[in-house]
């Protein structure tokens, strides 16, 4: 029994072949009734997102990593032999180890991204609702959510905004707070100036006003995003009355000059006022910067946090990595705990079988006894059967050396004479879809 | 004794020590292992000033080093208190070095001060209380208004590092310096005005203690201007706006005047509250 990891992500596909590979598009459902329906894997689940499309498969051959390979081909009628380069293959530990990095968001296209854990959540639910994960898969998944947990809780990982938009956000939750209350003026109704009010909208502030030289296009930008506009003759109110200015004019001299927005600024008191500048060239005059309640950033400020914060995620990568490290390790000795299952399945059936039979041929003599009798005598006999069990089996699932359990194994294979069939009966169930073949 | 004596001024250090690793590291089980440690240190620290209130039999406040005992441990319970309930850890590492530092000076000097007959009324003990408790708030806003003008310095310069990522937002601190300045503030004009009952009835008493009550003397002196200090603070905040920076730096000078008037004051000048 092994783990397989196979697919392609973003690190071994172009765009053009993932896209083809794109297992979400008709439902994850359909494709993992025709992964199961091939009779491979014991267990499965698929993770498809625009950046990867993986299977994740405990199956008994060692070449069952081929066969995924082939069925992502065959599924897509993507040739094999254009396929085959790009796909990776994972066994055992390092198929865990690859699942871990990618919940963490350590495979990720932006590394530390947050949304990759609630896709690889998703894949699972939607596997583990058509019954085709079974005791591994919900191992290894579940490690793999308290992997991805583990690096935002402890590591720097996911911290520091990674956009323009979201490190002006950032800025302004530093400054106020809550966003809700406040109220927000944009200056220009461009592409630019549209973008951010877009974000800023989705953190409910107050108010949105937009102010142009043009009153058309701002009543226009205001309308879209539920904000007011105003004529360009009313700036000093607006301003007055804002928290958070983004200036994104295509106006070639200052709008915002150091005396306008000084006079502004009196009747605020202590209210401070972030000024996001991301026209260029420039529309606020950097002498604003200097007031005593104004915060001003402009666009290359922005860009260097982003970059900033895009070298401190590079850094906590090593702590990261030590985290998926240990819980990999953790998985590892667990999965081969499991190598003994077959072994330990297999013993206590033939102990029943023992039972069984024996009561079978004492048949004619307990034929007299009364019903409630015969109960005890089955149950006695079961019970004697679990009490010589108990001690042996838990031993067994105890041992984490593999060279150790080979020996236990083949010990018990001949002092109890069991069977290779009886051994090699799988741990799980076979699930439903499987029968389908 | 010694060693019980010892034990909160330990503890503090360790959870002053715990609150600046995790501050500095943000790993959240030595996070947890500061506020454990600081709330093993409260509660030795209660277990010895119920001790000696047991010993004693009346509560030991007599003193400007029994007084500094208490304000340590009110300054704790208050901590601790605005942690549970905000749960930011941030001002962990400035409130715990300063209890460490003021938890040496009771610890050296651990015995209970006998109590003069002038200072058996229940006055006597609503005044000391009131007041340690405004001073703990000052202590609190002090250290908020510190971490204030650090982090607005930062975003100010566009140098986002070290307290843009540990501290909560400048509208936090604000709010919270206002509230812990509000309770600074209704305390310290409780705690003066019930003094003042109270001295005006020991007017009479032979103790020289009684007659060297006056603004003249620096103790009472000091109180009065850092009352006219914090009234300033928690009034101009709401009339002419002086809040963010302004609000910082008034706690900041208040809570100066307060230690000053605490320690040096309270040990070598004074002659009305040298008890």
């Amino acid at each position: 029994m092994r783990l397989f990891a196979v697919g392609v992500t973003h690190r071994t596909a172009p765009v053009e072949l993932r896209e083809c590979i794109d297992f979400a598009r008709a439902g994850l459902e359909p494709a993992l009734s025709a992964l199961t329906s091939r009779g491979v894997a014991q267990e499965v689940v698929v993770l498809s997102t625009c950046n990867r499309a993986e299977i994740y498969a405990v199956a008994d051959d060692d070449r069952a990593g081929e066969a995924f390979g082939r069925f992502i081909s065959d599924y897509h009628r993507v040739p094999w032999d254009r396929l085959a380069p790009h796909v990776f293959e994972h066994r055992g530990p390092d198929a865990a180890g690859h699942l871990f990095r990618v919940a963490a968001g350590l495979d990720s296209l932006v590394v530390g991204e947050p949304q990759i854990l609630g896709q690889v959540k998703e894949a699972f639910a939607t596997a583990n609702g058509l019954q085709h994960a079974g005791a591994v898969m919900h191992r290894l998944f579940d490690t793999a959510f308290s992997v991805g947990k583990r690096v935002r809780s402890e590591t720097g990982l996911g911290e520091g905004a990674v956009s323009v938009s979201y490190a002006a956000i950032a800025l302004a939750r530093k400054i106020f707070g809550d966003l809700t209350g406040l109220e927000v003026l944009i200056l220009g109704a461009g592409e630019m100036a549209k973008l951010t009010g877009v974000h800023l909208q989705a953190q409910r502030v107050k108010q949105l006003t937009i102010v142009s030289r043009t009153i058309s296009s701002s009543d226009a930008l205001a309308r879209q995003l539920g904000g007011r506009a105003l004529p360009w003759a009313q700036l000093a109110d607006a301003l007055s009355s804002a928290d958070i200015v983004i200036s994104a004019t295509g106006a070639s001299e200052p709008v915002l000059t150091r005396a306008g927005v000084e006079d502004t600024m009196r009747p605020r008191r202590s209210r401070p006022l972030f000024v996001i500048d991301i026209a260029v060239p420039r529309d606020v005059e950097p002498g604003v910067g200097d007031l005593d309640q104004v915060f001003l950033y402009n666009i290359d400020d922005l860009r260097s946090i982003v970059k900033e914060n895009l070298a401190r995620r590079t850094a906590e990568l090593d702590r990261a990595e030590r985290i998926v490290a240990e819980e990999v390790a953790r998985f590892a000795t667990w999965m081969q705990s499991r190598d003994i299952i077959p072994t330990v399945i297999a013993l206590r059936r033939r102990f029943d079988a023992v039972r069984r039979a024996e009561l079978n041929r004492l048949e004619p003599k307990l034929a007299g006894l009364p019903p409630e009798a015969r109960a005890r005598v089955d149950e006695i006999t079961h019970l004697i059967v679990e009490k010589l069990l108990l001690t042996p089996t838990e031993q067994l699932k105890g041992l984490t050396d593999e060279a150790m359990m080979v020996t236990y194994a083949d010990a018990l294979n001949r002092l109890f004479g069991l069977s290779s069939e009886e051994a090699r009966t799988p741990a799980i169930e076979p699930r439903r879809g499987q029968k389908a073949s | 004794m010694t060693i019980i004596a010892w034990l909160p001024v330990l503890l503090y250090g360790l959870a002053a020590a715990a609150y600046i690793a995790h501050f500095a590291q943000r790993e959240p089980r030595v996070g947890r292992a500061a506020t454990a440690l600081l709330g093993a240190g409260v509660l030795a620290h209660t277990f010895l000033i119920g001790m000696q209130t047991v010993t004693a039999g009346y509560a030991p406040l007599v003193g400007t080093t029994a007084a500094v005992s208490a304000f340590v441990w009110l300054l704790g319970l208050a901590y601790l208190y605005i942690e549970l309930s905000t749960e930011e850890r941030a001002m962990g590492a400035f409130v715990t070095v300063l209890m460490a530092a003021l938890a040496i000076l009771p610890a050296l000097n651990p015995g209970v001060e006998s109590r003069p007959p002038l200072l058996r009324s229940p006055l006597f003990t609503i005044h000391v209380l009131s007041l340690l408790f405004a001073y703990a708030s000052f202590a609190l806003a002090f250290v908020l208004g510190i971490t204030y003008v650090l982090l607005f310095k930062e975003i100010k310069a566009k140098h986002l590092g070290f307290f843009y990522a540990r501290l909560p937002s400048l509208q936090v601190l604000d709010m919270m310096n206002a509230r812990a300045i509000g309770v600074g503030w209704a305390l310290l004009t409780a705690g003066v005005i019930v003094g003042a009952v109270w001295a005006t009835q020991v007017h009479a008493s032979p103790d020289p203690h009684a007659r060297a009550m006056s603004v003249a003397d620096p103790k009472i002196l000091l109180a009065v201007l850092s009352w006219a200090m914090y009234s300033f603070a928690f009034f101009a905040r709401g009339a002419i706006g002086w809040s963010g920076r302004r609000a910082a730096w008034l706690s900041a000078i208040g809570f100066v005047i307060v230690l000053l008037n605490f320690l040096p004051v309270g040990y070598f000048l004074t002659r009305s509250h040298n008890f």
